[in-house]
């Protein structure tokens, strides 16, 4: 089957379809980046395209980058993208949409999820934002954020992986490929338990897509058939998960804390010497001081070694001090 | 501190909190709560008498670790101790707590043992208490195998009566009777302990908490005597006598036979070099030997043995 023939074939009130194309799929490990760009090759397969898919995937287990490579046409020779070739850009998360960002073309479409998965990396100084996670104030051009969640509802509630399939949804309405490929596509990779989910995900999806193609910047949310109960269902969603909801606008943690019992401190340095992200310093009463809160892991190594059993490591709620702005 | 906030100090629970001295550019972080241990201490006895970054009392944080991991409240669980820096911990255990005399809180344990077979019974007891005065107390316990769990704290000196030779002082370190350095073989007291009779041995370090803490749950499960050496560290006698340095380098002395750890801490530039003076040889870890034998409540007849 040549693309003239999937031209054919593929439904009247769709723009044509694409001799070639290139996609680029981004995320964190877990959030299903590999099963989505499975998916999307299945659709292009069985629209009778030649496909090939390259993945990186190495720190996938420790919620490390995945960035997973489509391309399609009538016959393709690597499996590699060149930055600034790609048509399409689906990413999970908003930080990793972002950064792959390069691959796209001037004219290209990036559907990214404005979900957040703070990496390890940026957790080190996430009070004091010095390592700011970037944000959606400033979407660049060519980029579509879509709230998944929120547009996702109750299709994701105890299942927050399922919002991703949302993603699918818009994108389906940039290819010209009928919406039963795609069913048929996520009936053949998805899990029997999850399925239901994910197309009713997947529906919410291609229903917020006529914004996406209308061209519309911006955040995408709230254009599932609950429409302004949007914002509701994200809250039952947190609820169903045992997090306690963050007030509007502001973006609540836990942090990792340290406190030191200033009476039972004889200051024997062991804390200042084993702490791997160096937190701690004696002060002028040769105390320990929780002198770098940004920087604590929480990993415990200063409590369990401390000989005078004065400090206590847990988590805190932070107060709002490192909330994103939006 | 006035003299009107120690009065307000309750004997009962952890000291009151107060605004945070902890600060990041300006932000105050709310405090952790308390960590699950700190219930199991009697809060009017703290901060507790050890010296600065003496090992003893990493250990005696791992051990209420462990205890906070398997009881709400301690008021099954004995503890007795001798005489000794070690044998003060107990003191600061909100449980039924035995002080008692120099090398006998074995003794003192078994009678009670026998006494109340029902309670679980933990002996705190250093290398000076349990391996020289009370040396043939120990074999004997073992040989005995009573129910009970001995945790012997070993840092190789008498450090509370002025940092004399202990019967396990490596050959060649300084203490304040040994001014020429040690001219004697020390005891290994595991394996005295096993060859005793002892039917669960373990041995363990205080710079590796968390594997104390199994060790130390696995002999409270353990039916017989059970044994725990745990290698800490002297800092005050043992640590200046031999110039090994403060607190730190002699806890992480104990984990440079490891090439990785060694090289990561070569690198932090407070830390002493401490290889060039004597120090413990490479000691077998973990769980030595573990057997089963009729314990002595059994072959009494006692009610209420074996629970």
């Amino acid at each position: 089957m040549t693309a003239a023939q999937v031209a054919a074939a593929a439904p009247s009130e769709l723009q044509a379809p694409p001799v070639s194309g290139n996609l680029v799929v981004a995320g964190v490990g877990g959030q299903g980046v590999i099963l989505a760009s499975n998916l999307i090759s299945q659709v292009l397969l069985d629209a009778g395209y030649d496909v090939k898919k390259s993945e990186v995937h190495g720190m996938s287990q420790r919620g490390g980058t995945v960035v997973s490579h489509v391309r399609f046409g009538p016959e393709v020779h690597s499996v590699m993208l060149e930055p600034g070739s790609a048509d399409w850009i689906v990413a999970f998360e908003w930080e990793e949409g972002l950064r792959a960002l390069s691959y796209l073309k001037p004219d290209g479409v990036a559907l990214v999820s404005t979900e957040q998965r703070i990496p390890p990396a940026a957790m080190l100084d996430h009070r004091e934002r010095a390592l700011a996670y970037p944000g959606l104030g400033d979407v660049p051009p060519g980029v579509v954020a879509v709230d998944t969640f929120a547009v996702a509802g109750d299709a994701a509630v105890g299942a927050p992986v399922v919002a991703q399939t949302v993603l699918l949804g818009a994108l389906s309405t940039l290819l010209p490929f009928p919406s039963e490929a795609w069913q048929s596509a996520i009936g053949t990779w998805v899990p029997p338990k999850a399925l239901t989910a994910n197309l009713t995900a997947f529906e919410r999806g291609r229903a917020s897509g006529a914004r996406v193609a209308a061209g519309e910047s911006g955040v995408v949310a709230g254009v599932s058939p609950n429409g302004s109960a949007a914002h509701e269902s994200r809250s039952s969603r947190a609820e169903a998960g045992g997090i306690a909801t963050a007030p509007e606008g502001a973006v609540e943690r836990l942090v990792p804390a340290v406190h030191i019992e200033r009476s039972w401190c004889k200051g024997c340095d062991i804390c200042v010497a084993v702490c791997p992200e160096k937190c701690l310093v004696l002060d002028k009463f040769d105390v320990a001081v929780f002198a770098h809160p940004q920087r604590c892991t929480g990993c415990g190594l200063c409590a369990w070694l401390c000989p005078d059993l004065a400090i206590d490591v847990g988590l805190v709620r932070d107060g709002g001090a490192g909330g994103r702005s939006s | 501190m006035t003299l009107e906030s120690l009065k307000k100090t309750p004997t009962k629970g952890p000291p009151p909190r107060g605004e945070s001295p902890a600060t990041a550019g300006g932000t105050t972080l709310p405090e952790p709560p308390p960590s699950a241990e700190k219930r199991l201490l009697r809060h009017g006895m703290m901060p507790h008498m050890l010296c600065p970054g003496c090992g003893h009392g990493i250990v005696f944080e791992a051990m209420l670790r462990a205890l906070a991991s398997r009881y709400e409240q301690l008021d099954d669980v004995a503890f007795v101790a001798g005489i000794g820096c070690s044998s003060r911990v107990v003191g600061y255990i909100d449980a039924c707590t035995l002080h008692t005399t120099h090398g006998r809180p074995l003794t003192f344990a078994t009678g009670l043992k026998l006494a109340r077979p029902e309670l679980k019974v933990v002996v705190v007891t250093g290398d000076g208490d349990g391996l020289s005065i009370g040396g043939n107390h120990l074999i004997h316990a073992a040989r005995r195998n009573v129910d009970l769990t001995c945790v012997l704290f070993n840092n190789e000196i008498y450090g509370m009566t002025g940092g004399q030779l202990a019967p396990t002082t490596i050959p060649g370190a300084y203490t304040s009777t040994s001014p020429q350095g040690n001219a004697e073989s020390p005891f290994d007291a595991a394996r005295l302990v096993e060859a005793a009779g002892a039917t669960y041995v373990a041995r363990a370090q205080s710079y590796r908490t968390r594997e104390f803490e199994d060790l130390f749950l696995r002999a409270l499960d353990h039916k017989g005597f059970s044994f725990v050496e745990v290698m800490t560290d002297c800092t005050e006698y043992f640590g200046r006598t031999n110039r090994l340095g403060n607190g730190a380098d002699l806890l992480f002395s104990q984990a440079r036979v490891e090439p990785a750890i060694d090289a990561d801490l070569a690198g932090r530039s407070t830390l002493k070099e401490v290889r060039s003076t004597p120090v413990r040889p490479v000691l077998e870890m973990g769980v030595l030997h573990e057997s089963s034998r009729p314990t002595l409540e059994e072959s009494m007849k006692l009610s209420g043995a074996g629970s």
